[in-house]
């Protein structure tokens, strides 16, 4: 096992835990954040089901803003390992 | 469950497709550890930059870049059918796209403000088609599977010409790219930049797994069975020259073009005579998504944020759009360094654009790469109804938020507190100044 993990290390350093890290934690703030705007969006749709138009595309947009940053993340993983 | 069993019909296509992903989950990655994987295939490279299909002279054609011409003749084509004879009743296409229009325009319209928003719809709908079609055509069968086979000696052809560009100047790397190797050693082997070269190509590489191909002809397929079984690495077939003689540089060449097990290599699967009769190489797709390529999402941001800023300069003239980011900085300190920020944040949205739309795209690729290595015959549907559903959003984000900024761009800076803007204090929010609003009022 040790063996292993030391050939792993001569040849790749520690970029796969690099990537790994960077993934886990980028993700979190995200999946948080779009939680917290889908959950809201809810509240307002069951309040005020005639604005559902309005809500559901304020609401696809933020998302894709929070969804970005785990995009972010990801590219960063993704450049550590295959570049 | 009793409708099911009774109804024969329903109930064969139930067992069918149970079968089915049973099938499918033992020829796959899972059931290959059990021994069984005989639907896998070899996972193919993934690797960031694209890659190119032909070289025409010194200039290489991309493999994403022949898709989005193919995404813009996709588009020209639908066009042409929507717009031939507009009658007032719409057929199909040409109702098909007015619905994208009415989208657009009441998206623009509520954005902006009345009907000045319109001038925002020809980017933005450009934007939006030629994003929405580059996303989905990624997602068409044939796409990443079909392509040339890169040979073993092409690949460390292009990746020691890399490391000498980077090392010791395009001379020696564009003397590689016009030889073949064995020219190239006769003159340079004895530089030490390309021994060098040499060294790094095999501790970054000598890791590497390449595809047995089957045949020797012009074509040349991937075999089906437990996916790893058809690879070799490049450290079971060549061996790094220590001395760098010229007796080793021959040995290099000769293992680069015609691979052989080295003497005392363990190799479980393949044998010496399937390394004879296939060819040892990498596949280079001739399509690729041109989205998942980080040159085109990043021109059509530039292009999205140029335009904003030329419709700021338009609404509001030089001084206008210039004076909401640049303020004196000793009458007005924080005015300054929050429009130092904001100048900033305009180079930023670039960045942002960018990398939203390739990661999303390139994520998926990936995702889709692994799904049907792991599933083989049915693990991917599912996953192409997910990029179909992200395609159009990431296309509808990039217009949308160019809207967004662009209609923000065009509102003037509003100072309701400051003694010499007596004049320009009440703006309304779509930009236009209370004269220009009496004067729309009175027609």
């Amino acid at each position: 096992m040790e063996e292993l993990i030391t050939q792993i290390f001569e040849f790749r350093g520690l970029e796969p835990i690099g990537a790994a890290i960077a993934i886990a934690l980028g993700a979190i703030g995200p999946a948080i954040a779009i939680g917290m705007l889908a959950s809201k969006a809810m509240e307002a749709l069951g309040r005020n089901p005639e604005a559902a138009d309005s809500i559901r595309q304020n609401m696809i947009l933020a998302i894709a803003f929070a969804e970005a940053i785990a995009i972010y993340a990801l590219v960063v993983a993704v450049i550590i390992l295959f570049v | 469950m009793g409708k099911l069993f009774s109804n024969p019909k329903l109930l064969a296509i139930a067992v069918f497709a149970v079968a089915v992903l049973f099938i499918s989950f033992l020829g796959g990655a899972v059931g290959a550890g059990l021994g069984l994987g005989f639907l896998g295939g070899p996972i193919p490279l993934i690797q960031l930059p694209a890659e190119y299909i032909t070289k025409i002279g010194d200039y290489e054609l991309m493999n994403t870049y022949v898709m989005f011409w193919l995404a813009i003749l996709v588009l020209v084509v639908l066009t042409f059918l929507a717009t031939r004879n507009i009658k007032d009743v719409p057929g199909r296409w040409q109702n098909l796209f007015e619905m994208f229009f009415e989208f657009f325009i009441n998206l623009a319209e509520s954005a902006a403000g009345g009907r000045k928003g319109r001038m925002f719809l020809p980017v933005v709908t450009a934007i939006f088609l030629g994003v929405l079609f580059s996303n989905w055509l990624g997602t068409l069968p044939g796409v990443g599977t079909i392509g040339r086979i890169e040979s073993l000696e092409e690949f460390a052809h292009h990746k020691i010409e890399a490391e000498l560009e980077d090392t010791a100047g395009s001379d020696i790397a564009h003397d590689l790219a016009d030889h073949t190797f064995h020219e190239f050693f006769e003159e340079h082997g004895a530089n030490e930049d390309v021994q060098e070269a040499i060294t790094n190509f095999f501790a970054d590489h000598g890791d590497d797994k390449f595809v047995v191909f089957n045949g020797t002809s012009g074509t040349g397929t991937i075999p089906f069975g437990h996916g790893e079984e058809f690879k070799v690495r490049l450290d079971q077939i060549a061996e790094r020259p220590v001395n760098f003689t010229a007796a080793e540089y021959d040995i290099f060449v000769e293992q680069l073009e015609h691979p052989t097990f080295l003497p005392e290599t363990e190799h479980e699967e393949l044998t010496q005579a399937d390394l004879d009769e296939g060819r040892v190489g990498l596949l280079v797709p001739f399509f690729r998504g041109a989205s998942t390529d980080l040159n085109t999402t990043l021109a059509i941001a530039i292009f999205a944020m140029a335009s904003v800023q030329v419709w700021g300069f338009m609404a509001l003239g030089f001084k206008g759009y210039g004076g909401k980011f640049i303020f004196n900085p000793i009458t007005k300190p924080i005015d300054a360094f929050v429009g130092m920020l904001e100048l900033i944040g305009e180079f930023i949205r670039v960045i942002s654009f960018t990398f939203r739309l390739f990661g999303n795209m390139f994520a998926g690729e990936i995702l889709l790469i692994a799904m049907a290595f792991l599933l083989p015959l049915i693990g991917i549907i599912p996953f192409l109804g997910l990029e179909l559903f992200v395609g159009m959003i990431q296309a509808a984000i990039f217009a949308v938020l160019t809207l967004i900024f662009g209609s923000i761009a065009i509102i003037a800076h509003e100072h309701g507190h400051e003694d010499d803007e007596d004049g320009h204090g009440a703006h309304s929010p779509d930009g236009t100044t209370p004269a220009v609003a009496g004067q729309e009022a009175h027609n």
